[in-house]
């Protein structure tokens, strides 16, 4: 039901207040970022912006090998779950196994205890597999992503069965059935789940900081953290374009995208 | 039935008012388009008027018009002698049951239907009542704890019609209420409604595209096509004398036929054809209309008859449907029992005297001289 | 399909996935409880089965307490908070207001920043003096506050920041339910005479609770897991006024190295969440309304 008349600018001036107030603390952010460290208090419309933060907090820590470490962490991560989240889900949606049931519950437990809370069993476990300080270690715990197995699995379901049996009237296999029925019918599903898993694991934190030491396997989030508090001083302008720095992947992707993006959260929070 | 000294308000015969409803030159235009140009109708108080056509003629724009569900973009809506146009749907005293039905899926079937009641406060006495009255004449005695999703597409359609009948209003709208039901449920459906709105005297206003139901159930029928009326008159008055060839197709089953007039000597004759002339005068730019249970097949002897060649023939059972061309053009008629004639076969038709309808092929519109008369 | 060809076509595409999870998840699990009964294993000492001696260390922790103690207020106040504030501005977002690209974009943006990121730029905001809040606070003639060096301010400093991340996100799950909604049931509503506010009261937010359960179920989950800013911003401090249980798990696992007590405590952390995924198993079947 839309508001008429008076109601309706007055909502529409609270929703512009709360989304003021929201945008602020990036505004914020922004405004330090691209402005000399003297207009860091003063809002002066027409200071001079300059790149020159940015240009420093690159060159202040290896951002670039960060960068590298944080792409190749989220495209070994979405690509292995891609994978796997496929075939577990085609499983559950098509094959009337033994213990299906029990088997689905024990992935919906990953759902409510992730791998984020099991640092110290995950830890102990990577030390014995030698995966301590290596991406690859990061990312494993990752890859069954429960999430996955239960959003591609409610999709496949909808598939109707008759495509499954005109296709096995073609004489195709079950992967291959997979792979030319299924897959294809769940685009636009692959598309949210990998902007999801994109957006957590590009933000990830705890478990990155655990795992890794060194400058060859940290990524941005680490890296952005140890920067902030070396001991240097504080340096508003250099911290607040660091930050963006690290965040502007996904800022920009969102800003440019953004009804994408929001369909493909709200295709994944359909359950 | 009392009526006040005010001819447009009557009390209903089921006790409460009923209200008469007017557009004036209605419009309602989004940005280029238009769905409703310039329509000006009457519905009598306590009658049954349905909004027919085809989808996109804006029937159902026209009917959230009167609900106050869009804004007019010009002319004036009155409802009960008041100018109702920019007022919000609440205060017209209208009633609605939807396409979808618009039941709310959290709530019983009993709180469904007294949803409205509840907003507007009334005491649960008068809520009770209405409620049983409501159970009574739809048949939803056991339902009234069940939610919707619990409940087949005839039942929610009864407790969408339930809602509508306690609120008690003069002006009743219905948007297409029996489409999602199957045939056999649709018929039922049909004399219910048409029961209903008897028994209780309301003012309907019924939007469908089915000309079936305009034709069973409507007091008036108001065919629409591209946002204006095309035709408004009783079923009677549409079916025997229809303003438009459009009009003429649309009401009836099988549909009219129409066929292209030429000029001859003789008369108009059938395009293409020798003869014999139809009509006196000119046949150049006119159609003409016959139905096809006026049309029967003929033996030789009879005089005047149309030379015609079976294109198909259709055995129904008690009927076979001929599709015949006569010159250029094609007439259907039904064959009484079952009649097999060679597809090619030559077959003479004649046409019953004062069956035939005359319209301009341009306009469309009804060439009065066209000698159909009214039953 | 037979039913040996169904069972081993099953397992096999199931058994990549499956591996991992229960290394990652089940195992581990199972392990914590292991471990929470032995002592932590040190150089050439293996660890000793000592049955519930973690737990009662556990118990008489003031730390352990204050971290529990900590997480509830915590969560108490961020998820009714970001609850309400996610479905208000879903109601907005979804209407057609002026501007409603804008508000869509700035009410999720938080969502797609780094925790790491935000608790940078607020720990900007809540510098003493010089930072954006107290600069506000001094127009309403407040002094200058030590927003997160002071026991009593620096959990709620970390919530407001909380509840600004979360709110976004969870405005999209409501603004999906939203669209779900059949326009006509409004209409009809507002045929009935119903107000903006009866209509939202008894229509919209009953429609809505199946969402909000599942909001809160994500709140309650994320309360638990999202430590990142603690780690940023206060260590847990001042005094361990900020500390959460994981956070506190995270100390003593990986700065004390007290492996077998951080087992302990995980186990309290995986006992709630459980309880949460029973309760969350039993309301399901009671109030929330099934379309």
């Amino acid at each position: 039901m839309e508001s008429r008349g008076f109601d309706r600018v007055l909502e529409t001036c609270a929703a512009w207040l709360l989304g003021i107030l929201w945008i602020l603390p990036l505004a914020f952010a922004v405004w330090t970022a691209f402005h000399p460290a003297e207009y860091q208090a003063r809002f002066e419309p027409l200071a001079p912006l300059t790149l020159e933060n940015f240009a420093r907090a690159w060159h202040a820590a290896p951002f670039a090998r960060y960068f590298l470490n944080t792409t190749l962490l989220c495209a070994m991560i979405l690509g292995v779950q891609l994978v796997l989240v496929t075939l577990a889900a085609y499983a559950f949606a098509r094959f009337e196994f033994f213990g299906r049931e029990v088997a689905f519950s024990l992935v919906l437990v990953q759902l409510m205890i992730m791998p984020d809370v099991l640092i110290v069993e995950n830890y102990q476990t990577l030390r014995k597999l030698g995966l301590v300080d290596t991406l690859l270690g990061i990312g494993l715990p990752y890859m069954a992503s429960a999430f996955g197995i239960f959003l591609l699995r409610q999709t496949f379901k909808t598939v109707p069965r008759e495509l499954d049996e005109a296709a096995r009237v073609e004489g195709c296999s079950f992967l291959m059935m997979l792979w030319k029925v299924y897959v294809p019918l769940a685009k636009p599903v692959y598309v949210a789940f990998g902007l999801v898993s994109v957006s957590y694991h590009w933000n990830n934190f705890l478990w990155p900081l655990i795992v890794t030491n060194s400058v060859e396997t940290r990524p941005l989030t680490v890296g952005l953290q140890i920067f902030s508090h070396a001991d240097q001083g504080i340096d508003w302008a250099l911290i607040c374009a660091a930050t963006l720095l690290t965040s502007a992947p996904l800022l920009v992707g969102f800003l440019l995208f953004q009804r994408q993006f929001v369909q493909s959260f709200i295709r994944a929070g359909i359950r | 039935m009392q009526v006040s000294c005010d001819a447009r308000i009557s009390r209903g015969a089921g006790g409460f008012d009923v209200s008469e409803i007017v557009l004036e030159g209605v419009s309602k235009r989004w940005g280029e388009t238009t769905a409703v140009d310039g329509v000006s109708l009457r519905v009598p108080a306590g009658s049954f008027v349905v909004l027919l056509g085809p989808s996109g003629c804006g029937k159902s724009t026209t009917l959230r018009l009167v609900a106050g569900l869009e804004a007019a973009s010009s002319g004036r809506i009155l409802i009960d002698g008041r100018d109702v146009t920019a007022l919000p749907p609440s205060a017209r005293g209208v009633s609605m049951v939807f396409q979808s039905y618009a039941l709310f899926p959290h709530l019983s079937v009993a709180e469904n239907i007294v949803f409205g009641l509840r907003v507007r406060r009334l005491s649960r006495e008068e809520r009770e009542r209405r409620l049983e009255r409501a159970t009574a004449l739809l048949g939803l005695g056991g339902l009234l704890e069940r939610k919707p999703s619990q409940l087949s597409g005839g039942q929610q359609q009864r407790v969408a019609l339930g809602r509508a009948i306690v609120a008690e209003t003069p002006v009743c709208l219905m948007d297409e209420p029996l489409s999602n039901l199957d045939a056999q449920l649709r018929q039922e459906m049909r004399r219910e409604i048409r029961a209903l709105q008897r028994q209780l005297g309301i003012t309907l206003v019924y939007v469908t595209h089915d000309q079936v139901e305009a034709m069973t159930m409507a007091d008036r029928v108001v065919l629409m096509r591209g946002g204006r009326v095309e035709q408004d008159a009783s079923p009677a008055e549409i079916y025997a004398r229809p303003a438009t060839s459009f009009a003429a197709r649309f009401i009836g089953t099988p549909p009219m036929n129409l066929a292209r007039l030429a000029d001859s000597p003789a008369g108009a004759v059938v395009r293409g054809s020798a003869g014999p002339a139809l009509l006196p005068g000119r046949g150049d730019g006119l159609v003409a209309g016959v139905r096809p249970e006026s049309l029967r097949l003929v033996d030789a002897t009879h005089h005047g008859a149309l030379e015609a060649e079976v294109l198909s023939a259709e055995y129904l059972g008690a009927d076979t449907v001929l599709a015949c061309r006569v010159g250029e053009e094609q007439l259907s008629l039904r064959a009484p029992g079952q009649v097999t004639p060679a597809p090619g076969a030559r077959v003479r038709i004649a046409v019953e005297p004062g069956s035939l309808h005359v319209f301009d092929a341009a306009s469309g519109r009804r060439v009065d001289g066209g000698a159909a008369t009214a039953p | 399909m037979t039913r040996l060809s169904a069972n081993v076509h099953g397992w096999l595409l199931l058994l990549p996935a499956a591996v991992l999870l229960a290394a990652f998840t089940h195992v581990p699990a199972v392990a914590t409880f292991w471990h929470s009964l032995h002592t932590t294993p040190k150089g050439n000492r293996p660890a000793r089965f000592v049955g519930l001696r973690q737990y009662e260390t556990m118990v008489q922790d003031p730390v352990f307490w204050q971290a529990m103690w900590n997480n509830f207020l915590y969560a108490l106040f961020t998820i009714p908070a970001s609850v309400v504030l996610a479905m208000l501005m879903a109601l907005w977002v979804n209407q057609r207001l002026a501007g409603r690209g804008f508000l869509r974009m700035s009410y999720f943006v938080p969502t797609v920043l780094p925790l790491i990121a935000v608790a940078n730029i607020w720990l900007f905001f809540y510098v003493p003096d010089y930072g954006l809040v107290d600069v506000f606070t001094r127009v309403l003639g407040f002094g200058p506050t030590n927003w997160l060096g002071q026991r009593d301010t620096v959990l709620g400093a970390l919530m407001v920041m909380t509840v600004w991340k979360e709110a976004g996100f969870f405005m999209i799950f409501y603004l999906a339910a939203l669209q779900q909604l059949p326009p006509s049931l409004s209409e009809a509503a507002a045929l009935e005479g119903a107000s903006r506010w009866y209509f939202f009261r008894r229509v919209i937010f009953p429609l809505l609770m199946p969402t909000t359960l599942f909001v809160l179920v994500n709140a309650i989950i994320n309360s638990f897991r999202l430590v990142d800013h603690i780690v940023a911003l206060t260590k847990g401090g001042p005094d361990n006024a900020s500390a959460l249980l994981l956070f506190y798990i995270f100390e003593v696992a990986f700065k004390f190295w007290d492996t077998g007590y951080a087992s302990a405590l995980t186990m309290v952390l995986l006992a709630m969440l459980a309880l949460l995924a029973l309760g969350q198993y039993f309301f399901l079947e009671k109030r929330v309304h099934y379309r």
